[in-house]
C-alpha cells in the first residue's frame, strides 16, 4: 500500500520551475543592483573623472591625494579606525559571557538577562546620545549618586573619544549577543558533557569545544559591528569631540557645510574601502558554511 | 482553489495601488510653510501666527512643517526649481529662515517672489539693517547673548566686555564652552565676534562680496589664535559641544557657568524650567555677539502664493511683530518706530539697537572649515 501511494506521487517537476525561482530573485537582484552596486560605481566614477578648469572632464586622482596628503583627514580616518577597533574588542568581551551564559543556564534570571541584553536594539541613538550626557556627562546622575556617597566626581567620557565607544558598544551589544546565541546552538550538549565525562575543565572546554564551533558566528558578528560602527552618524556627532570627528560627521560636514560633493564622496569611498574587506569576511564565512 | 486564487489577485490590486505614482496636488486655501528654524519657532507660528492670521483670513489655513534644517528646505527648493521647469505644482509656498541664494540660478529664473515689487503694504517697515536680496523678507532677528549661573556668578561681576570675559574665562578654567560653529549658530556667533575682535570691532569690514581666500587668510588667522589661546581654559580643556541645545544642557546641569546661547532659545528654555529661574543673561557692550534676521521667501509658482503673500504681509504687522519679542523672545524684523512705544522702553535694556552680522556665503565655509582644522584639533585625543 505505502509504496504504491508512494509512487502515486507527480514526480517533482524540476525543471519547469526554473524560470519562476530566477525570476523570484530576479526582484531582490535588480533593487540592489540599482540602488546599492549602481551607486556605488557611480561614486568612484565620480571621484575619479574630476572637473577640469576648461569645462571638460579628465581622469585624476586629486581628491585621494588630498584625503592621504591632508592630516586633518588622515586623523578622521585614524580615530574612525581606533574607534572600530576598540569597540569590536569591548563588544567581544562584553557579549562573548552573557551569550555563554544564555545558552547553558536554565535559571528563570537568563530570561530578563536576554530581555536586558536585547533592550538597546529598541532605543534610537538620539535618545540614547541625550540619556548618556544625562547619566554620563558631567553632573550626571553617576556624579549625583558617588556624591551622595562622598565620593569623587567621574572623569566624564562625554565629548572625548571614549563618549561615542561607550555608546557604540551599548547600542550594539544584542546583535552580537544574538548572533554569537545563533552560533552557541551549534555545540551540542552531548559534546560539553562528553568532554567533561574525560575531566575537561571550564577553559578548556571554552577553548577546545566551544570556541572552535562559534569561530564563524564571531567573525559575523564583528564584521556586522564593524561595518555599523565604521559608518556611525548619531553617537560620534553628539557624543564624541569636535576634532578628530569619525568618518561619518566628517563626511556629512563636507558635503552639507562645505558644500564640498566630491571630496565628501572620496571620503565615502574610501570609507567603503575599510567596510567592504570586513563585508567580505562575513561574505567568505556564510559561503563556508554553505558548502558542506 | 477560488478562494487562493482570490487572495492572490486581491494583494496584487492593493500592491498595485500602493506603489502606483501618487498624484498629490497642494490644497486650495491652505498655504505649505516649511521651516528651517528649531521647534521654538515653529511653536510660536502654531500658537501665534497661525491662530491669529487664520482668524483675519476666513478660508485660508496654515499648514506648518518641519523641514529639519537649512539644507532640509533646500532639497523643497530644488523640487520647486524642478517643478517650476516643467510647470508642476511644487506643493509649497513659503520658506521660513531660508537663504534664497542656495538653490542655484534659482533667482535669475525666477522661482522666489521679488518682494520688492510685490506690493506689500508693511514692506517699508522692514529694519534697513536687515536688507539683503529683494526675495529676502525679514520677520524677525535674533541675537546670541551670554547665559550664565547667577548662583556661581554674580550679576554684579560678570563680563560686559571682550577683554573682561577672556580674563574671566582664563580666570575660571572648565566654566564655559561654545559650541562647534557649523552646529547651531550660538557658538558660530561667538567665532565671530573673535573675528570682529581680531579685526578692529568693525562689522562693516566683512561682506558677502569681499570675500577672497588671501582675505580670509589675513582676518580668520588672529581669530582663530585667540580661540586657540582660550581653548585650555575652556571646559575639559577645551571641548566643545555639537549644538545649542548641548551647551543649554551642560549649564542646565551646572557644569559650566557661562555659555553663549540664542536669545529666544535661552528665553523658552527658562519659560519651560529647561534652564532655571536663576539663568542670567548679558550682551557684551562693546560689540554685541553677532545675531542676524530670519528670512522668508515666498515660490512664485506656488499654488497659493497670492495667500502667502498676505501671509507675509501679516507677518511685518505690529501684531505680530509685537509677538515676536514677547512670545519668542527675538526682535522685530521691522524697524523699531514700528513697535508699540512701552515695548520699545521695556526691552530697550536686553535689545540694542544694532546687532552686529556677520555675512554668509563664502565666509560661512571659510570659517567652518578654518575653525575646524585650526581650533578644534586643539583637543588630545588621548585625553
Amino acid at each position: 500500500m505505502t509504496t504504491t501511494d508512494a509512487g502515486a506521487l507527480a514526480p517533482a517537476p524540476t525543471q519547469r520551475k526554473r524560470p519562476i525561482g530566477l525570476l523570484l530573485v530576479a526582484a531582490p537582484v535588480l533593487l540592489v543592483l540599482w540602488l546599492i552596486i549602481w551607486p556605488i560605481i557611480s561614486a568612484v566614477i565620480q571621484t575619479l573623472w574630476l572637473p577640469t578648469p576648461d569645462g571638460g572632464r579628465a581622469l585624476s586622482v586629486s581628491s585621494y591625494q588630498f584625503f592621504a596628503s591632508d592630516p586633518y583627514s588622515r586623523a578622521n580616518l585614524a580615530i574612525t579606525l581606533w574607534t572600530t577597533g576598540v569597540c569590536a574588542i569591548f563588544l567581544l568581551i562584553i557579549c562573548l559571557p552573557i551569550a555563554l551564559y544564555l545558552r547553558f543556564s536554565n535559571s528563570r534570571i537568563a530570561a530578563y538577562v536576554q530581555g536586558l541584553a536585547i533592550f538597546p536594539m529598541f532605543v534610537p541613538s538620539i535618545i540614547l546620545s541625550f540619556a548618556f550626557i544625562r547619566v554620563l556627562g558631567p553632573n550626571g546622575t553617576v556624579d549625583l549618586l558617588l556624591n551622595s556617597v562622598g565620593l569623587p566626581k567621574i572623569k566624564s567620557p562625554y565629548l572625548t573619544p571614549w563618549g561615542p565607544v561607550i555608546g557604540l558598544v551599548w547600542d550594539n551589544i544584542p546583535l552580537t549577543v544574538l548572533i554569537l546565541l545563533s552560533g552557541l546552538g551549534n555545540v551540542s550538549n552531548q559534546a560539553i558533557e562528553a568532554a567533561r565525562d574525560v575531566g575537561a575543565g571550564r577553559f578548556a572546554l571554552l577553548r577546545h569545544i566551544i570556541l572552535p564551533r562559534i569561530s564563524n558566528s564571531i567573525l559575523v558578528a564583528i564584521s556586522f559591528a564593524v561595518l555599523g560602527i565604521f559608518s556611525a552618524f548619531t553617537l560620534p556627532y553628539v557624543l564624541g569631540p569636535a576634532a578628530p570627528e569619525m568618518m561619518g560627521p566628517f563626511m556629512q560636514r563636507t558635503f552639507r557645510d562645505l558644500f564640498d560633493p566630491t571630496n565628501a564622496i572620496t571620503q565615502a569611498v574610501i570609507t567603503f574601502g575599510f567596510c567592504i574587506v570586513f563585508g567580505l569576511f562575513y561574505v567568505r564565512s556564510v559561503a563556508k558554511n554553505r558548502t558542506p | 482553489m477560488k478562494r487562493r486564487h482570490f487572495l492572490i489577485s486581491a494583494a496584487a490590486v492593493t500592491a498595485g495601488v500602493t506603489i502606483m505614482p501618487r498624484m498629490a496636488f497642494a490644497a486650495e486655501g491652505v498655504i505649505d510653510v516649511y521651516f528651517t528654524s528649531d521647534q521654538n519657532v515653529i511653536d510660536f507660528w502654531t500658537n501665534v501666527v497661525k491662530p491669529k492670521f487664520e482668524a483675519a483670513h476666513a478660508g485660508i489655513t496654515l499648514n506648518l512643517v518641519d523641514g529639519g534644517d537649512g539644507p532640509g528646505v533646500a532639497a523643497i527648493g530644488d523640487r520647486a526649481l524642478a517643478a517650476l521647469a516643467s510647470g508642476a505644482d511644487p506643493q509649497a509656498d513659503l520658506f521660513e529662515g531660508y537663504d534664497t541664494r542656495v538653490n542655484a540660478g534659482a533667482i535669475d529664473k525666477g522661482l522666489f517672489v521679488d518682494f520688492a515689487a510685490a506690493g506689500l503694504s508693511n514692506y517699508s517697515k522692514v529694519n534697513p539693517l536687515a536688507n539683503d536680496i529683494p526675495t529676502r523678507l525679514a520677520y524677525r532677528g535674533s541675537q546670541v547673548l551670554l547665559a550664565y549661573d547667577t548662583t556661581k556668578l554674580d550679576p554684579a561681576s560678570v563680563p560686559k566686555t571682550w577683554a573682561d570675559l577672556v580674563t574671566w574665562i582664563k580666570a575660571n578654567p572648565g566654566q564655559f564652552i561654545y559650541n562647534r560653529p557649523n552646529k547651531g549658530g550660538s557658538g558660530g556667533n561667538f567665532v565671530r565676534r573673535a573675528i570682529f575682535e581680531a579685526n578692529g570691532n568693525d562689522p562693516k569690514k566683512f561682506t558677502v562680496d569681499n570675500f577672497t581666500p588671501e582675505f580670509a587668510e589675513q582676518a580668520l588667522t588672529p581669530a582663530f589664535a585667540m580661540l586657540n589661546d582660550l581653548a585650555p581654559s575652556l571646559f575639559e580643556g577645551g571641548a566643545y559641544t555639537s549644538g545649542n541645545t548641548q551647551s543649554l544642557q551642560l549649564l542646565g546641569q551646572s557644569a559650566v557657568t557661562m555659555i553663549p546661547a540664542w536669545s529666544d532659545q535661552a528665553l523658552s528654555a527658562i519659560a519651560q524650567g529647561v534652564l532655571p529661574e536663576t539663568t542670567g543673561l548679558v550682551q557684551l557692550q562693546d560689540l554685541g555677539l553677532p545675531g542676524g534676521f530670519t528670512y522668508i521667501a515666498v515660490l512664485s509658482n506656488g499654488a497659493n502664493k497670492d495667500s502667502a503673500l498676505l501671509l507675509a504681509d501679516f507677518l511685518l504687522t505690529e501684531e505680530i511683530q509685537s509677538a515676536v519679542l514677547t512670545e519668542l523672545g527675538g526682535f522685530p524684523g521691522v524697524s523699531w518706530d514700528y513697535i508699540s512705544a512701552d515695548l520699545r522702553e521695556k526691552f530697550a535694556d536686553i535689545i540694542p539697537a544694532s546687532i552686529p552680522t556677520f555675512p554668509g556665503g563664502k565666509w560661512e565655509t571659510a570659517i567652518n572649515d578654518g575653525w575646524y582644522r585650526a581650533v578644534a584639533p586643539n583637543v588630545d585625543p588621548a585625553s
